[in-house]
């Protein structure tokens, strides 16, 4: 009990001071009260975890607005997907009693936290985005990511909902002897890969023979096939196209869904075929799954848009994969446009920032309408090199560290050439872009409101 | 192609790709670019045969255990021709898992041998306790200055050759020895990626001399404006690595 009145004092001071409390008022409950999951986990009917490398903060956020529609949901946000994050999210849904209202939990789970808390919680159903290679100097290895999986899962009774696009996905589930419902895109929507596309797992897991792949959709994902043995990729039960800015989403029997796509890209698209897929082996409603789509708002980094003196879209980069998708968004932008890039090397961004060389910045070289790179954070110089050696002229790219200098300068010069301007920053970035950013916006907001009356 | 042509190979970067290998291959290829020479890189993947006579320089990335595995496997069936044409001086650039696949064998923790290329005496052990060797690394070279990056690997490495320079910050070989990377004819083997070459500009060019020498064509380099790499060496010693900051920033001061 103690714990949860001193976490949940923690999270009323901080509120109080308008402070981020994702994890702190959790960590320092765990503390005090060790077993303090497992006395959650018993007071929800089930919990519904969401895992992966990218997409899980956004698969989640929009399967608990889904389930939301029909019932009260705990839910984490922010990407806190630690187990004092996890934490958190009971704390702040728990009254002082500790006293729950919702039956229901949906929770991000970070990869290698998931075995930590797979028993403390009665998980009903676990989805996986999908296993990229991600913060190396973590996990030390991919194979070692596979393992933290597989030993999480192999600790519930779950129902596995699992990206069938992804080899990775689908050696997990053939390993875990758990009921497995896959989805995946249409298979005549597959490409021939465009790069030098970098595709991790790309050998058998189960013999080790070179996978063949008769398309792709992005990374890793794709119709894959063994060589060796009789490991494909499965006929996905959940099936998504894009058809304009919408999903079809069709599942056998049932009527196809014409879904919303509250952001654009592939990768969205498979966010938001990964909740409904959810939604559906939970058994929602299509109005439930519908009004959770159009409730959802991005969380912040996930294409955050702010109306500033210059149209401002932020993006969290984390991993050359996620990077691609988010630059494949930049250069479809038809405006003339500026950049602002920032990289950190703390714990929380991977210290190792060799990842940016696997990204695909070439891209940004062949966009006309891209005047200018600013490159920030405690690692500019590492991604002005990046930019200078993907043939980006070096005299458009500018050189501030600092963060709030960057975006100032940024606004400005994007203002004086009517320019849009993108933030694509690494995690530990994120938040102080985004507080700039808002509180910028919160003391432009009073000066429009007046400008539109006296025009109206 | 012209007469200034030079043909680099990368080795499996299908299966090699674990330490952004495609930021050395970009630089190998631009610093050659600028100064006029025509480059063709030859990406030989899982499926295909390197032909060693028509490369003039060869580089070898990092990988997983499994895939490294897979990768000695495939180079011991043209070993031979690796061998000779190394003997002849055909340029090597070995980075983390490469540089261990030079050796006789790289040993798993589990004790599991899996046999090198044995182009160099040397060896390789994983030990099951032993932490990885994991942060930041500066390394003092005789042939090139101060070599800055970042280096991950569980291995130890002990070879009877010089070493590429000694360790001014971070692990090294073993974390012991003081020791980093390898040199022998011209091969170049080092556990520094980051990647190894972008902020490495003098190593990146010394590497560059030998595969001209190797293709017979003049080893002069024209100096490129590498004001920005002196200054991101520089910024990233400060940020990161204090001890050796003086050297780079006496050095990024430099016209
Ligand atoms: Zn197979």
């Amino acid at each position: 009990m103690l714990g949860i009145w001193i976490g949940k004092l923690i999270l009323w001071i901080l509120m109080l001071r308008g402070r981020d409390a994702t994890s702190l008022p959790g960590k320092v409950a765990l503390r005090i009260a060790p077993g303090l999951l497992r006395r959650f986990g018993g007071r929800v009917k089930r919990v519904i975890a969401v895992t992966g490398t990218n997409g899980k903060t956004t698969t989640t956020s929009l399967l608990a607005s889904m389930v939301a529609e029909t019932e009260p949901v705990v839910t984490n946000h922010k990407g806190a997907n630690l187990a004092q994050g996890i934490a958190t999210a009971f704390l702040r849904a728990c009254s002082w009693t500790g006293r729950l209202r919702a039956n229901t939990a949906v929770l991000e789970i970070d990869e290698a936290t998931l075995p930590v808390v797979a028993r403390d919680l009665p998980i009903g159903v676990i989805v996986v985005t999908n296993v990229f290679r991600d913060q190396l100097d973590r996990y030390g290895e991919l194979d070692g990511t596979l393992a933290k999986l597989l030993d999480g899962i192999r600790q519930t009774q779950a129902t596995l909902v699992l990206n069938g696009d992804d080899p990775l996905c689908r050696y997990l589930g053939l390993r875990s002897s758990r009921k497995v419902l896959y989805y995946g895109m249409r298979r005549e929507t597959a490409r021939s890969p465009r790069r030098e596309q970098m595709r991790d797992g790309q050998f058998c897991l189960m013999c080790g023979q070179p996978l063949r792949y008769d398309g792709f959709w992005y990374g890793q994902l794709g119709l894959y096939r063994c060589e060796g043995c009789d490991f494909v990729r499965p006929h996905p039960l959940y099936q998504g196209e894009l058809q304009g800015g919408f999903l079809r989403f069709s599942e056998e029997g049932l009527p196809a869904l014409m879904l919303d796509l509250p952001a654009a890209g592939l990768y969205n698209a498979y966010n938001v075929l990964a909740a409904v897929s959810a939604a559906r082996a939970l058994g929602l409603p299509s109005a439930a799954i519908h009004g959770g789509l159009r409730a959802y708002r991005p969380p912040e980094g996930r294409m955050q848009r702010f109306d500033l003196e210059a149209p401002v879209t932020l993006h969290l980069i984390k991993n050359p994969t996620g990077c691609d998708s988010v630059l494949d968004a930049v250069v479809s932008d038809a405006r003339a446009k500026l950049l602002v890039i920032g990289v950190n090397d703390l714990a929380a961004d991977g210290r190792d920032v060799s990842w940016l060389w696997d990204a695909d910045f070439e891209l940004l070289v062949e966009d006309a309408r891209l005047t200018c790179v600013i490159a920030t954070g405690l690692r500019a110089y590492d991604m002005a090199l990046r930019l200078k050696y993907a043939g980006f002229p070096e005299s458009r790219i500018r050189l501030e560290p600092d963060l709030i200098a960057a975006l100032k300068e940024g606004i400005s010069s994007s203002a004086a050439a009517g320019a849009a301007m993108h933030a694509l920053v690494t995690y530990t970035l994120l938040h102080p872009a985004a507080r700039w950013l808002s509180e910028r916006r919160d003391q432009l907001e009073p000066q429009g409101a007046l400008y539109r009356t006296s025009v109206s | 192609m012209s007469r200034k042509a030079l043909c680099i190979a990368h080795l499996y970067p299908d299966l090699l790709n674990l330490y952004a290998d495609r930021g050395n291959i970009t630089v190998l290829r631009r610093r050659l670019e600028w100064r006029g020479y025509d480059v063709d890189v030859v990406r030989v993947t899982h499926g295909e045969v390197p032909d060693f006579s028509r490369y003039h320089l060869v580089l070898l990335g990092g990988g997983s255990d499994r895939e490294q595995a897979i990768v000695a496997d495939k180079l011991r069936g043209c070993k031979a021709e690796f061998q000779s044409a190394v003997q002849d001086g055909l340029p090597v650039l070995a980075i983390c898992g490469g540089y261990q696949l030079l050796g006789e064998f790289y040993q798993l923790p589990s004790g599991e041998k899996v046999p090198g290329l044995a182009l160099v005496d040397m060896v390789t052990e994983a030990m099951p306790d032993a932490p990885r060797l994991i942060g930041n690394i500066a390394v003092w070279s005789e042939e090139v200055g101060v070599i800055v990056g970042f280096e991950n690997h569980g291995g130890r490495t002990r070879h009877g050759h010089r070493p590429l320079g000694r360790v001014l910050h971070g692990h090294g070989n073993d974390g012991v020895s003081g020791e980093e990377g390898l040199r022998h004819l011209r091969i170049w083997g080092t556990y520094v990626h980051g990647p190894l070459l972008p902020k490495n500009p003098a190593l990146a060019d010394a590497v560059l001399r030998d595969a001209l020498a190797y293709a017979h064509l003049p080893d002069e380099l024209e100096p490129l404006d590498d004001r920005l790499e002196r200054e991101a060496r520089a910024a990233f010693a400060a940020l990161r690595m204090a001890d050796v900051a003086p050297m780079l920033r006496s050095e990024a001061g430099s016209p």
